[in-house]
Formats: structure tokens, C-alpha cells, sequence
């Protein structure tokens, strides 16, 4: 078993979850959500985002608009749908369980060695 | 110094050096193949490449700079390598999982390997995508070349014509079965740089970027691919069962053509036939035609068979096509004509009869039987219909087909007829025709010869000429047939009263049948027939002049133990080999017992 596997898996498991986070307040376009993402060390490389965005997008929980732009080609600007709000705060409301569970787990667990 | 591409990547224009812009290609492709199966591929590439433009567009600092190869590479460490854009399923549970997996065959492809060829390279190429050894296929072509007489070669040309050959490195790898990747065409370059780098230089892009695009496709995966797998497989064994059904064929009707008569080659017997139908056209026309309204389609066929195994088959084009579409209607047509002349030639039947005095009455015996003429035959069997030459090195139709009726007649004097039939386009040509039969008889002493076959003149053609002999006989006349008018009694009807089976015996001829003298016991009593109590060495003889019956036979249970019956003028005697006797004349009955 790799380790680098393990954890590019826990990092897509809650890829989402940060997504659609980013977009919690104001819509982005890809580039910008890449550059937070990447600030929290969350993305090594951008590639593994676009099938997502898709994904979220086809799921209904995204949608988007074209902007024109001055420096490059047409950019897509992605938003939460209402549907993507109430998926959010789903994820939300479990991503704080299972916070606590892990911070329980890994506290009782460094007790133990004690 | 180095060549550079104009690209279009999201509608924004950038100069590529060339070596880059094939780096490029390879990563895009990549990409895709790695997001096949994923819903929504065409957006998700379309927002790559916008990507990658933006990130371009930040790298050049003025519209005159050149993507090179280190901005590329710059890209893909940004961007990721292909493995990273694949999502794990798990997560979008309502639709269909994806897994991974590595069914490499599927994206073999047929292509002739020139670099390991010894003529065309087309066994090579057999052995790539059989995966075998290349020495067993060229074995199986030089068996199958000689087992065929040279046959097989057409099949050899036919497959170096239309496969292609394996040019690119994108193809090659097909070929082998790999899959078209970065990393296996970056292996591919090192292991042959010195001959390889200058086609990769000249490499139809776009040509390549449709070859790795449908080698990616064929690489497809998960539950999907096991079934367009198995229907690969199939599909593929149909095309080969096409292949080789149209293959056969085709080289069947190829050498039919060569071997008519006229071609020279071999002189087939039947082509004696279609001269002496006198159809009107020349032997040659016919073959041609024939082999173009039966070869064509089958042309066709054996093209669709290839298709099937080789994706970048060169297509025949639209004007080939039209033409031996035309060239098929034309031969259709041209057939059609001569069939239908040909069938209006044999519109009528015409026949002339002949009567003929036999001098046989009631209490005559007639000796019937057929006669063969050495200058066409060897016996009076076997039927044919063959052009030969006569006495005077005329050439005739030699025709036996004739038909022997026997009836019984009340006059007191028998006849014989003869019916001579034959076709034509009108009732005149075809009396005239069947006029034009030669056939004879002879009648010597009580001696019926018949001819076996009847002779027509080679101008006449062969159109159904045919003879019917009815030989009528009075009534408490003899007949006795030899054994070789068998072949030739009908059995259709007419009032025949000769059955099968009564030749060599003396019949009586009665007003409805014949009544037989001579049959043997065997025949007349089924009961000796049945139980088996005559075996091969049982015989009985009935003399009719002398008037006397004698008959042996071995009993059954006791195979030593012979029986003897002797009936003549004295009387009945029966006696076996162990002095047991029976006797029966004017003397009265004895039986002696030891």
C-alpha cells in the first residue's frame, strides 16, 4: 500500500466539500478557485478539478456563466445552485462529525500511548 | 532552429515549436483516453484546453513568442499527469462505475509491418495482431500456396494492397497492441531514434491525433469493455468467416474463368456442353460474364470482411464503386439477354414418327437387345450427351437418351415405332430438327438390335433431342430382352408392359402384361426367398426346349447335407447326398430311407 494513495484519497474524499465551500459566498471561475485551493496545499496538480466540476455541475448542485475576459480566452464563472446550498450544509453538518469523531479517535488513541 | 504550429486552443491563437505541439497532442490525448467513460468528457476537455490557453497566455510575454517545449512542460507539472484527472466513481454512485483496466488487445489494429517483412510485410503484421510468432504465418501462407496451387497468393496481394502500412509510431504501437501513451511512444522513439525521429518530425499530425484518439476508445473499460470486447471478438471472427468465405470464392471463380475451355488452360468437359447448346454467343463472353455477376458481389463482400479487421482501410473510392456496380448490371443484363434467347429457342417441341413392319407373330420369339457403335462408346451404359465425330470426321451430337416402350398389339403381326422429339424457337424448326435425328435398328432372323444413342448434327445443337422406341408384339409372342436394355425401359407410363428385372427370361406377351416362363423360383415364390433356404449355392435351372427342371440346395441346419430335385419326361426325382430318395414316374412312387 502506498502512501501517497492513501493520501490523495483523503484529500479527494473532501475535494467536494471544499468546492462547493469556496463558492459558499460569491461565484468563481476556475482559475480562482484553483489559486485557493492550492493556497491550502488541498490540489497538488489542477487536472483532478475539472472532471469534478463537471461532476457537480451535471449533478445540479453547480451552475455557471460565461464572462468575457481581457487576457485569454471566455471564463467560466460557477456558482452554487440551491440545490448545491442544501448539499453543502449536508456536507457541513457531517464534515463537523466527523471532525470530532477524528479528534476523538486520534486523542483517546495518543492516551493511550501515554 | 525549429518549425513551429499554429494552434487553436479556446478560440485563442498561439505559435507552437513543433516538437512541442506533438507533446502537447500526446497530453490531450492522454487525457482524454483517461476520462473515457466519464459523462461529460467533451466539456471537461474543452475546459483544459481553456486552462492551458490561460496558462499560455500568462507565459507569453508578447504575440511574437513561441510556445517551446519547457512551457509545455511547465503546463503538465501544473496541470497534472493524466491518472490525476480520473475521479473515483464511488462518489457519484448513481452512475456507472469505473474501473479500471488494461485490455490491451482491443486495440490491435491490422497494419503490414515493413520493418520485419519479407515481401509485403503482410505476415508480420498477421503475426502482430494474432500475437504469434511471424515464422508460423509465413509456414501457413507457403502450405496454403502450394495446398491452393498459387491460389492463395491473390488473397496475399489482395491483403498487401489494402492493408496499410504501419508508418507512424502511433500505428506501430496499435499494431503490437500497445496502448498509444506518452510514456510507450516516448519508448517506442528511444528504442528506434535513428529511424523513428525523422517520420516522428514528419508525422500527419492530425492523422495521428484520429489514430490515438481511436486506439484510446478501443482501450475502453469496466463492464462495457468486457462486452464490446466479446462483440469485438465476434464481430472480428465475422469478418474473418466473411474474409475467407469471399476469399475462397473469389479464387474459385478465378480459376473457373482460366480453366474454360477457351482460355486453354484445361479442357473441361463441359464446355462441350455450352458449344453444342449453340446459345449464340462466345464461350469466353459467357465465363466473363458469369464471373463478373457472380465475382463481383463477392468482391464486394470480401472488401467488408477486410474492413471489418482493418480500421484505416483504404476506401475503393466512389468512381471504383460505380464502376464495377455498372460493370455487374451491365454482365446481369447481358446474361439476362442470353438466357432468354436461349429460351426461346426451346419454345416448341416437334416430333416425327415412324412406323415399321416387325415380322414377329404369336408364335414367334423375339430376341431384343441394345447395340452400342465403338466409334462413340466402349458399352451400351452410362448416359451422355457428347459431341464426337462420325465415320466421315463430321462432327456430331452423340445423345443417349433413349426410351424403349414394349406393348402388346391384337394384329397378328408386330410393329415398331420410332418417335423422334426435339425443341426449337417454332413448331417447324423443331419438327425439322427432331427430322434431322439419326437413329437405326436392325432386324435379323428373330433378332431385335436397337441403337443405343442417337447421333444429331453438331449445327443442329443439342436442343432435348430424344427417341422413344415402342415396339408392339402380338399377343402369345415371345419376348426375351437382354440384360442391357435395363437402362433404357421407361418407366413412366405408356402402356409398358417390360418391368426391370424380366430381362434374360422368356415372356409371354398377354393382352394386359407379359407372363413369365422362366422367372426363377426365387422370384416367383417369396417364400423361398424369405427363409434364406437358398444361399449362394442353391440353383435351379429351368431348360425349356428339353423341358426339364433341376435344382440343388444345401439345407439350412446341416450345411453337408445336400438336396437335389430333377423333373423332366421320366418323372420327379429327389434325392440328398445321404441316400435318401424320393422317385416319382410311370412306375409309381418309391421312397428309399438309408
Amino acid at each position: 500500500m502506498k502512501i501517497e494513495n492513501t493520501k490523495a484519497q483523503m484529500r479527494k474524499g473532501v475535494l467536494e466539500y471544499c468546492i462547493l465551500s469556496v463558492l459558499k459566498d460569491n461565484d468563481a471561475y476556475v482559475a480562482e478557485i484553483l489559486d485557493t485551493l492550492k493556497d491550502a496545499k488541498l490540489l497538488v496538480v489542477e487536472g483532478t478539478i475539472y472532471p469534478l466540476l463537471t461532476r457537480l455541475k451535471n449533478a445540479g448542485l453547480l451552475n455557471y456563466r460565461w464572462e468575457e475576459s481581457t487576457s485569454g480566452p471566455p471564463r467560466k464563472y460557477y456558482g452554487l445552485t440551491d440545490t448545491g446550498k442544501l448539499f453543502l450544509k449536508e456536507l457541513t453538518h457531517t464534515w463537523d462529525e466527523l471532525q470530532t469523531a477524528v479528534t476523538i479517535v486520534t486523542t483517546q488513541k495518543s492516551k493511550n500511548h501515554e | 532552429m525549429n518549425k513551429t504550429v499554429n494552434i487553436n486552443l479556446a478560440g485563442v491563437f498561439f505559435h507552437i515549436d513543433e516538437d512541442a505541439y506533438a507533446k502537447l497532442q500526446h497530453y490531450l490525448d492522454s487525457i482524454k483516453r483517461s476520462l473515457n467513460n466519464t459523462q461529460g468528457k467533451d466539456e471537461i476537455i474543452a475546459d483544459i484546453e481553456a486552462r492551458i490557453a490561460e496558462l499560455f497566455g500568462e507565459k507569453v510575454k508578447n504575440e511574437r513568442q513561441v510556445i517551446g517545449y519547457k512551457e509545455v512542460d511547465e503546463v503538465i507539472a501544473i496541470m497534472g499527469q493524466p491518472e490525476d484527472y480520473m475521479v473515483d466513481e464511488e462518489i457519484f454512485e448513481d452512475e456507472p462505475t469505473y474501473t479500471q483496466s488494461h485490455t490491451k488487445t482491443t486495440g490491435k489494429q491490422l497494419f503490414r509491418d515493413t520493418e520485419h517483412s519479407y515481401v509485403g510485410g503482410v505476415s508480420s503484421g498477421l503475426a502482430h495482431y494474432m500475437g504469434i510468432e511471424s515464422i508460423w504465418v509465413r509456414l501457413l501462407w507457403v502450405i496454403l500456396t502450394i495446398a491452393s496451387s498459387g491460389a492463395f497468393l491473390l488473397i496475399y496481394i489482395a491483403l498487401w494492397i489494402f492493408v496499410p502500412e504501419a508508418k507512424t509510431t502511433a500505428d506501430k504501437l496499435s499494431m503490437r497492441g500497445e496502448e498509444v501513451n506518452i510514456s510507450n511512444i516516448e519508448r517506442k522513439i528511444r528504442e528506434g531514434f535513428d529511424d523513428v525521429a525523422g517520420k516522428v518530425k514528419n508525422v500527419n499530425y492530425e492523422k495521428y491525433g484520429k489514430q490515438a484518439r481511436s486506439s484510446a476508445t478501443s482501450a475502453a473499460t469496466g463492464i462495457s469493455a468486457t462486452i464490446l470486447f466479446i462483440l469485438n471478438i465476434f464481430v472480428k471472427l465475422i469478418g474473418i468467416l466473411i474474409l475467407l468465405v469471399a476469399g475462397s470464392v473469389l479464387i474459385g471463380l478465378f480459376i473457373a474463368l482460366f480453366t474454360v475451355g477457351t482460355f486453354g488452360i484445361i479442357d473441361a468437359p463441359w464446355t462441350d456442353y455450352v458449344e453444342m447448346a449453340g446459345i449464340g454467343a462466345p464461350l469466353w463472353l459467357i465465363a466473363i460474364l458469369t464471373f463478373f455477376v457472380a465475382g463481383i458481389p463477392f468482391f464486394f463482400l470480401f472488401i467488408l470482411g477486410l474492413k471489418i479487421l482493418v480500421k484505416k482501410l483504404k476506401s475503393l473510392g466512389t468512381p471504383t464503386k460505380l464502376v464495377l456496380l455498372g460493370l455487374w448490371l451491365l454482365s446481369l443484363i447481358g446474361l439476362s439477354i442470353i438466357g432468354v434467347s436461349q429460351a426461346t429457342k426451346r419454345a416448341f417441341d416437334g416430333e416425327v414418327i415412324t412406323t415399321e413392319n416387325l415380322p414377329v407373330t404369336s408364335k414367334d420369339t423375339l430376341y431384343l437387345s441394345m447395340k452400342y457403335n465403338p466409334i462413340y462408346a466402349s458399352s451400351v451404359h452410362g448416359t451422355s450427351v457428347k459431341l464426337k465425330y462420325d465415320d466421315n470426321d463430321n462432327q456430331v451430337i452423340y445423345n443417349t437418351n433413349i426410351d424403349l416402350v414394349v406393348k402388346s398389339t391384337k394384329d397378328s403381326i408386330g410393329r415398331i415405332e420410332i418417335i423422334k422429339k426435339a425443341e426449337g424457337s417454332d413448331y417447324k424448326e423443331a419438327r425439322d430438327r427432331a427430322q434431322n435425328i439419326n437413329y437405326g435398328t436392325k432386324f435379323s432372323g428373330n433378332e431385335l438390335l436397337l441403337n443405343s444413342y442417337l447421333t444429331a448434327n453438331a449445327s443442329d445443337y443439342f436442343r432435348d433431342q430424344k427417341v422413344r422406341v415402342v415396339i408392339y408384339l402380338p399377343e402369345g409372342s415371345t419376348l426375351r430382352a437382354d440384360r442391357n436394355v435395363a437402362g433404357y425401359i421407361n418407366h413412366h407410363g405408356y402402356d409398358n408392359i417390360l418391368n426391370t428385372g424380366e430381362e434374360e427370361n422368356f415372356l409371354t406377351i398377354t393382352e394386359d402384361g407379359t407372363l413369365c416362363k422362366s422367372c426363377p423360383l426365387s422370384h416367383s415364390d417369396d417364400t423361398w426367398d424369405d427363409d434364406d433356404s437358398w444361399d449362394d449355392e442353391n440353383e435351379a435351372t429351368w431348360n425349356e426346349e428339353e423341358g426339364k427342371f433341376e435344382a440343388s440346395f444345401t439345407d439350412d441346419n446341416d450345411s453337408a447335407s445336400k438336396v437335389r430335385i430333377k423333373i423332366d419326361e421320366n418323372g420327379i426325382k429327389i434325392n440328398n447326398n445321404r441316400n435318401k430318395k424320393v422317385e416319382i414316374d410311370k412306375n409309381g412312387i418309391r421312397i428309399q430311407n438309408d
